[in-house]
């Protein structure tokens, strides 16, 4: 298998971008990755998109015109989807296309244009990425999903709303120093616990935000790679893993056995272990999806990653921050998107362009996006030279 | 009684016995005759064994809470039309729901009405029962035993 490196990163603001559709928000994040790339469109060999829904493109090619709009016929490109994992699943497809050798140069593109429909369709929408023929009839919402892994990890481990709140706090803190950030406003501890609840336990301040946004990568071969740019980041490790479609078919209902299966084929790939990984963006989609990630990852033991945000561990300075752009809750979480825009971070991050969000030196990154309630779940590890 | 009755979505499966099983009171699982591997939903086909050799069990429908939820922000499907009248802020109470473990990690989902959120607790013992709705359609309640 051949070495891979991104080697241009580039992204859109992400918001409620009533301004803008699918197509044009992706134009915006190609043209920013091209520049940073400091190539033209016609350098590219073939290109990848990710995008979730057909009910939020209203349409039934959304890749289709965004390949149309940046004018990239006749080369290849095809559509990726994982749900909320479907950024990372396109970078993976994109990866093995450089990979295998089938092309030198891949563009991968992740996208999703959420606010076209109204907020009760958007959540309807997503609900469905649950078990639409048996989890459906109850209502269940991807909040009501991820409620329930609350409810069950407070019940075992005795983690409370305040250490969700933190992890609310963190996120938003870090989101107003990210330009690209949805939510730009810093927000305290009882601001999180006095929002109206969404899903109980869970809170508005505990929750991602529906958002329109794009992301672009492009990876390159090691030959291409080196000629292109000056700071490539490798990919070391990859993980793909899945599980039951259903939450009620887990043993678990307190962890994500994907993320673990997963995160020890990337580990293993990369020849790291989780005390190697300096800076990391995990899958916030819900507060309590980013404890449960400190303890899949390894960053913690099960069942105490509440004290690892109480402790302050996951900020710059500490133990392994995580989430330093504002993760999904406040930068913002357009689902075909986010895995893209994850990866750009953790580039930002090892090419130290992070300014004020900088964690000091870092050599290894590592992204873990969740797709479904962990029913897919993709790790991408990076190093840099 | 269609499925879609249940399923709010879909009408055509090969396990839309469930449904006329439910209205009549029982809780029904496959078994697959080869592996004897139980499902809850039930499944036409084993993906243990990959045979299609299935037969209908009921399963006990009594059990212990594994987790729940409240859901404020409902799907459009179950979305009261707002503001119900001009200048109101009236919003009906939602209902919760939760997960019992039945038997064999076998897991029923279905709504909590006569319990408030903040007494539900993992670990309550309740059992699982079909309800008529007044639309005609059937859905599933979990009550305190």
């Amino acid at each position: 298998m051949r070495k891979v490196a991104i080697v241009g990163i580039g992204q859109g603001r992400f918001g409620v971008r009533s301004d803008a559709s699918l197509r044009e928000l992706a134009f915006e994040a190609v043209k920013a990755c091209l520049d940073d790339a400091g190539i033209p469109l016609g350098e590219v060999d073939s290109m990848v998109t990710g995008i979730a829904g057909d009910e939020f493109a209203l349409s039934l090619q959304p890749a289709a015109q965004v390949h149309d709009y940046i004018g990239f016929h006749p080369k290849p490109n095809f559509r990726v989807e994982g749900a909320c994992a479907t950024g990372s699943m396109a970078l993976r497809t994109g990866m093995m296309t450089v990979a295998s050798g089938l092309a030198d140069v891949v563009l991968v593109v992740g996208a999703e244009k959420m606010t076209e429909v109204a907020t009760p369709i958007a959540t309807e929408i997503m609900g469905k990425g649950g078990d639409s023929t048996w989890e459906y009839p109850f209502g269940m919402t991807f909040p009501g999903y991820y409620a329930m892994i609350a409810n069950a990890h407070m019940a075992e481990y005795g983690t409370t709303e305040e250490q969700l709140a933190l992890v609310s706090v963190k996120n938003h803190y870090y989101g107003s120093l990210n330009p690209y950030a949805h939510m730009q406003k810093r927000i305290d501890l009882q601001k999180a616990l006095a929002s109206p609840v969404v899903a109980h336990p869970l809170k508005l301040y505990d929750c991602s935000l529906i958002t329109d946004g794009a992301a672009a990568v492009i990876i390159a071969s090691e030959e291409r790679a080196k000629a292109i740019c000056k700071k490539p980041v490798w990919i070391a490790g990859v993980g793909l893993a899945t599980d039951t479609l259903r939450l009620a078919d887990r043993k678990s209902l307190t962890s994500l056995s994907a993320v673990q299966e997963a995160t020890k084929t990337a580990y293993k790939m990369a020849g790291v272990g989780p005390a190697d990984i300096d800076v990391a963006t995990v899958h916030d989609c819900f507060t309590i999806a980013e404890i449960v990630a400190y303890e899949d990852l390894g960053f913690c033991k099960k069942g105490e990653g509440g004290k690892l945000i109480e402790a302050k561990e996951t900020y710059v300075g500490g133990k392994i921050p995580v989430n330093v752009d504002g993760g999904l809750k406040s930068k913002g979480h357009p689902i075909g998107a986010t895995g893209v825009s994850m990866a750009i971070e953790i580039t930002k991050q090892l090419r130290e362009e992070a300014g004020e969000r900088q964690v000091k030196s870092p050599e290894i990154g590592l992204t873990h996006n969740v797709g479904g309630t962990g029913q897919v779940v993709a790790i991408h590890i990076f190093r840099r030279e | 009684m269609n499925f879609k009755n249940f399923s709010l979505n879909i009408s055509q499966t090969k396990v839309s016995r469930f449904v006329d099983e439910l209205a009549a009171g029982k809780f029904m699982a496959t078994l697959c005759k080869k592996c004897g591997k139980k499902y809850y939903p039930p499944a036409a086909d084993c993906s243990h064994c990959m045979e299609s050799d299935m037969e209908w069990k009921p399963i006990g429908h009594e059990g212990t809470l594994v987790t729940f939820t409240k859901i404020h922000v409902p799907p459009e499907h179950f979305a009261v039309p707002q503001p119900l009248m001009p200048f109101s802020s009236l919003r009906l109470e939602p209902c919760s729901i939760g997960l019992l473990e039945v038997e064999d990690g076998l897991k029923i989902m279905g709504w909590i009405p006569k319990v408030d959120v903040k007494k539900i607790t993992v670990g309550m013992r309740m059992k699982a029962m079909p309800e008529i709705l007044p639309d005609g359609n059937i859905t599933i309640v979990l009550e305190m035993v």
